[in-house]
């Protein structure tokens, strides 16, 4: 049952998936207009809201599939990586992540 | 140059492949950790024993590992790839600054530097980025990642207006 561990196949084999989800990612973020820093940053004055628009229909997407699967018995949950919670890192981070992202654009 | 596709379209594609990485990997998507991991490399050929006295580049680097033999550097060099074969098809590559109508080349990559610099050092603070924590860890309800999400943009948001010039 899914979800399966590409490093069983060898460290080439793995690397490969790796990089082809990497080449789906890249891909479809430039066609939905992240590799323009001004359509990014108008998040940030109201502007223009691909961002948001793509971002959280990919998070409702995936969160779907991601819990419909499971609760099919398709998809092991327990063996899904759940980032681990740190509280404090994680809210000084975003918020200077948010910070750098409206100065660099990125 | 071609336009760009359908937000919601381009976020349901997005939705699909973040999907298919947690059924077929076990995990999400990431950038900033396979930056780290380059990073790690020219740290540790310049100064190996600051590596194995850090525990943040240790983990990664320390003693005979070697950072590079890692899924997240094979996913970042896929992200270049994936970007540069969706520009080229949409006719979008070119050298050029993209910046706001009212900041100069050297203003746009003077805050370049100093914007990557603080995402940079966030992304590490947090465990992630954009696409590890907000992303992936939003899909799969992470709290951690919901909060981080949410800073991000109140980051952004609250400095928006003092530094409007840059953008407007």
């Amino acid at each position: 049952m899914a979800p399966f561990d590409p490093t069983t196949l060898g460290a080439v084999s793995a690397g490969l998936v790796a990089l082809a989800f990497g080449f789906a990612f890249g891909f479809i973020l430039e066609r939905a207009g992240f590799g323009d820093s001004r359509k990014l940053a108008g998040q940030f004055y109201l502007n223009d809201m691909t961002v948001l628009k793509v971002m959280f229909t990919g998070i409702v997407v995936a969160m779907v599939l991601v819990f419909l699967s499971s609760s099919l018995h398709l998809l092991d949950f327990e063996k899904v990586w759940v980032n681990p919670t740190h509280l404090w890192p994680q809210f000084v981070g975003g918020l200077l992540l948010g910070v750098g992202f409206l100065i660099g654009g990125y | 140059m071609t336009r760009y596709t359908n937000s919601y379209v381009a976020g349901a594609a997005l939705g699909i492949v973040l999907f298919l990485s947690y059924v077929l990997t076990g995990h999400g998507l990431g950038a900033s950790g396979g930056i780290q991991r380059i990073a790690a490399t020219g740290v540790k050929a310049v100064a190996p024993e600051h590596v194995d006295r850090t525990p943040q580049w240790a983990a990664i680097a320390g003693g005979d590992a070697n950072p590079l033999n890692h899924w997240l550097v094979w996913a970042v060099v896929g992200v270049a790839l994936g970007g540069l074969a969706s520009g080229l098809l949409g006719k979008r590559v070119r050298i050029q600054t993209l910046a706001g109508p009212n900041v100069s080349r050297r203003t746009r990559w003077m805050m370049a530097l100093i914007g990557g610099l603080l995402v940079g050092y966030a992304a590490r603070m947090a465990r992630g980025c954009t696409s590890g924590q907000a992303l992936s860890g939003g899909a799969v309800l992470a709290l951690g990642s919901w909060l981080f999400m949410f800073m991000v943009f109140a980051g952004g948001y609250a400095v928006a207006y003092p530094f409007r010039r840059f953008w407007n």
